[in-house]
């Protein structure tokens, strides 16, 4: 069986497992926690654009989930819009604050990048706690439920899903062609993603306004999933676990972060002891990855499976076939 | 198309780093259908200029044209657009991609899908990625690459680097390219490879900038040659008249 | 007035100390370490345990706190710097720093709980002292004394002339025969023991809190960027800065907005003149 038939195999398991789970999951609990996993991958597939294929080091996109979280919050709780329109405002206000996020992206390196996106976050956190009669300040707001049928847990498990699975589609659609690999030019060779013409500075911006929408989109539904939020929810620790999540499902893939955010949001629901260390457990796993297998665990699979079968380097002469290149070349569109 | 005829120039250009002149009043054409030689000591200024041809500096004084743009102040991408392509002395690639994918991104500028249109999968982004997937292919089947077109391009070793980075700058469909010392590193046979296929660009109507340390190469394969020293032009013309030209063979060739 | 001005530099010396951890740390290794406001925490918290909890003398607090800042800065450089900087990709230290500076938050949250709380006092004083207290003049003093001192021993000191070298160009420093990775640790080392005196000097302002780690980071980080990466005297300035903004914006605007306001205007100053105030500007990539 080649690799093809396994992905394609494995992906059809997947989309079973997926679309049957309320009915073989063992209880509400393990429902909210599929549900809860959907949530944080809208946001964290559309930060995969940014962390993982354009590289930018954004630690504040907690800052954006929590926006969304708000706006649907008042929106649709407080001011008796409808759901799914507020959602739609969600993730516009969060793509526009998603903009204003990456713009630093085009003055600051690195470093001095992510500390801006993590002030980002805290300048959010602050703005909420100060406009009490918007936010409820330290005491937060209730989210609101969404209209039938999806306001039993199977029916709201559907529609994030849903929603996950929509996103998911069009991040692979992305990082499949062109966009892809200019994303992936700006991350790992900016001066040749130059070279051939890239956008460089567009491009970020739109994998960032990218991902502010869909960051917001996912607050919203965060926000009626929790049915209650409030500041504290929305800590750098949790930006720090959608990187994570990235990180260690390996840059530039798709599935990898997926698997990621599954793991590591279950694990430590799943496994008591480490809910106890709960972010210590992130940091050291983070750590183990970044100093063991760097391209992530998604790599580490392929590493393997390159052991395992015989290595067979054939290392064969560069030799041109001017014809063909003379052909190639008068291809002129 | 006119820019087809067009030739790529410097016209008198100076550079100048703080109090440090890299370049002092060179001009330098480059014709379609031409290989044109850029040989100098280390530190004549050769790296400059091509930087200055491709984009990266914006020159004190003096201008870049092509045909009648002026591009001196033009961004990199804007010279890509218009179809200067370039190499560099370390190979730039993005080591976790292919080959294929590697080389596929030199087409970006011929790309008509927008960001919207890729993320929903329209068909015309589906047919323009085979488009310019099977081209790449072809072209790297030309250059010698085929054997190793799905492999990662950080199991590349150095000649398959260069080839590779020359191939993703014919995939920018160039009127122009700018090679900085593409034989670096290379066999005495890979070079006779890269002459051949400097040869058909050429035939094909593209021009070569060839920068280069290997002066017996740059002198076989170029129809003209340019000399740099210490940032000033020593001399031009005809690669025959350059390489017997005394001052050249006292400053550079040696004695 | 005189008290938002005092208190905003105390805060700010505290700022400024971090900035020159930041300092001390880049110039060996070239790399900005998320650990650095950690470092301040830790050398608070352990201050505020020996003293308040083991009932000692507060000059074994003051040991403690620099000794633990210093074990904190050796372990981020075996732990976090040196196999990463072997790879040339420059991203994987903000990644390990910032997992090695969350282990530590956490891990003393887990130890120290994660209520502040209060430093005790180090020299018997009236609570009432008003601009005279120490919970102000010990961090700026600090600070003040840290300048100092890190000059002194550029100038003067064998090993500060090598870490100036290393800084400046670290290949020909160990084409001298300079042990970089050696170099490296003690820079780690000694701006850990730096770090753990600043945050035991300022735990009366910030009281001994776990959370404060990725804060100080951030806002040590500030202070560093608008002084410019590599000035001490930059580091003072944009310390200065951002203490005397924070104090101002709480003392008209009330204290909600005091981060906004401070980080924000200070964020915009690094988006005109990315370089800071007194740094110096990049070389082209290409």
């Amino acid at each position: 069986m080649n690799s093809q038939t396994t992905k394609t195999l494995s992906l059809i398991v997947g989309a079973i497992l997926i679309a049957t789970l309320p009915f073989w999951a063992g209880d509400q609990y393990q429902l909210h926690l599929a549900a809860l996993i959907a949530v944080y991958w809208i946001l964290i597939a559309g930060l995969n654009l940014v962390v993982g294929f354009t590289g930018q080091l954004s630690i504040g996109h907690v800052g954006l989930l929590s926006i969304g979280s708000y706006t649907f919050a008042i929106l649709a709780g407080k001011m008796g819009v409808d759901p799914t329109l507020s959602v739609f405002v969600s993730g516009l206000l969060g793509g526009l604050c998603g903009l204003a996020l990456g713009l630093p992206s085009l003055r600051l390196p690195g470093f001095y990048f992510a500390m801006a996106t993590m002030a980002f976050s805290m300048i959010v956190n602050e703005i909420v706690l100060a406009q009490v009669d918007l936010t409820g300040g330290g005491i937060g707001l209730p989210g609101p439920m969404f209209p039938k049928p999806f306001d039993s847990p199977i029916g709201f498990y559907y529609l994030v899903t849903a929603i996950a699975l929509f996103v998911t589609w069009l991040t692979w659609n992305i990082a499949r062609r062109m966009w892809g690999r200019a994303f992936i030019s700006i991350r790992d060779n900016p001066v040749a993603a130059q070279a051939v013409g890239v956008p460089v500075f567009k491009a970020k911006l739109l994998a960032f306004v990218f991902s502010g929408i869909t960051a917001g989109v996912s607050g919203a539904v965060f926000a009626s999933l929790q049915s209650y939020i409030t500041p504290d929810t929305f800590v750098f620790e949790l930006s720090m676990f959608f990187f994570v999540c990235i990180i260690i499902g390996g840059r530039g893939s798709i599935i990898g972060p997926f698997l990621g955010t599954v793991v590591l949001t279950a694990l430590p629901e799943l496994v008591s002891p480490l809910a106890k260390l709960g972010n210590f457990f992130y940091g050291l796993l983070l750590l183990v990855v970044v100093l063991v297998v760097p391209e992530g665990i998604g790599r580490m699979f392929e590493i393997i499976s390159e052991r395992l079968r015989p290595r067979t380097v054939h290392r064969e002469p560069i030799t041109p076939d001017l014809n063909r290149l003379a052909k190639a070349l008068k291809v002129r569109e | 198309m006119s820019a087809m005829q067009s030739e790529l120039q410097a016209i008198n250009v100076s550079k100048q780093f703080g109090g440090l002149s890299a370049l002092d009043q060179v001009s330098l054409s480059l014709r379609p259908g031409e290989v044109h030689g850029l040989i100098g000591p280390n530190g004549s200024g050769k790296t400059t200029l091509l930087n200055l041809l491709s984009g990266y500096y914006q020159p004190t004084s003096g201008a870049i044209k092509l045909g009648d743009e002026d591009l001196s102040l033009a961004s990199v991408q804007r010279r890509a657009a218009v179809g200067v392509a370039r190499t560099f002395q370390k190979p730039r690639l993005l080591p976790m991609l292919s080959v294929l994918e590697n080389a596929t991104l030199g087409a970006w500028s011929h790309s008509e899908s927008g960001f919207v249109a890729s993320a929903v999968s329209l068909p015309s982004v589906a047919r323009e990625d085979k488009k310019f997937l099977e081209q790449t292919t072809e072209l790297l089947h030309g250059i010698g690459l085929g054997h190793v077109i799905h492999r990662r391009a950080n199991l590349l070793d150095h000649a398959e680097q260069r080839f590779l980075e020359i191939a993703r700058g014919l995939a920018m469909r160039p009127s122009f390219i700018l090679l900085d010392e593409p034989a670096g590193g290379l066999t005495t046979q890979e070079i006779e490879h890269l002459s051949q296929v400097i040869h058909t660009l050429r035939s094909s109507g593209i021009g070569v900038l060839l920068v280069e340390h290997h002066t017996d190469f740059v002198f076989r394969i170029s129809d003209r040659v340019t000399t740099l020293n210490v940032g000033n032009m020593i001399k031009h013309g005809a690669s025959d008249e350059v390489r017997t030209d005394p001052e050249v063979i006292r400053v550079y060739l040696g004695a | 007035m005189l008290t938002v001005i005092v208190t905003g530099l105390a805060i700010g010396m505290l700022y400024a100390s971090i900035a020159l951890v930041y300092n001390v740390m880049f110039s060996t290794s070239k790399v900005l370490s998320v650990t650095t406001g950690h470092l301040s925490m830790v050398g608070g918290v352990f201050g505020a345990y020996i003293i308040s909890v083991l009932q000692m003398h507060w000059l074994w607090g003051l040991l403690g706190a620099v000794l633990a800042g210093a074990t904190f800065g050796w372990l981020t450089d075996v732990l976090a710097i040196r196999r990463v900087l072997a790879r040339s990709d420059e991203h994987l230290w903000l990644l390990s720093t910032l997992a090695l500076a969350t282990m530590v938050q956490q891990g003393v949250g887990l130890w120290w709980g994660t209520e502040p709380k209060p430093f005790p006092r180090l020299i018997t004083q009236e609570f009432g002292a008003g601009l005279m207290d120490q919970k102000f003049w010990l961090p700026i003093g600090m600070a003040i004394v840290m300048t100092i001192g890190l000059e002194f021993f550029y100038r003067k000191t064998m090993y500060g002339k090598v870490f100036i070298a290393m800084s400046e160009d670290a290949f020909a420093a160990r084409a001298r025969g300079v042990s970089t990775d050696k170099i490296r640790l003690l820079s780690y080392v000694l701006s850990g023991a730096l770090g753990g005196l600043a945050g035991f000097a300022a735990g009366q302002l910030t009281f001994a809190f776990f959370a404060l780690g990725h804060t100080l980071t951030l806002l040590g980080f500030i202070a560093l960027a608008v002084g410019g990466l590599g000035s001490n005297i930059g580091a003072l300035i944009g310390g200065a800065a951002l203490g005397l903004l924070n104090s101002f914006a709480s003392y008209y605007f009330g204290g909600e907005y005091q981060q906004t306001i401070a980080v924000g205007l200070l964020m915009v100053v690094l988006l005109i003149k990315p370089e800071g105030l007194l740094g110096a500007k990049n070389v082209r990539p290409v």
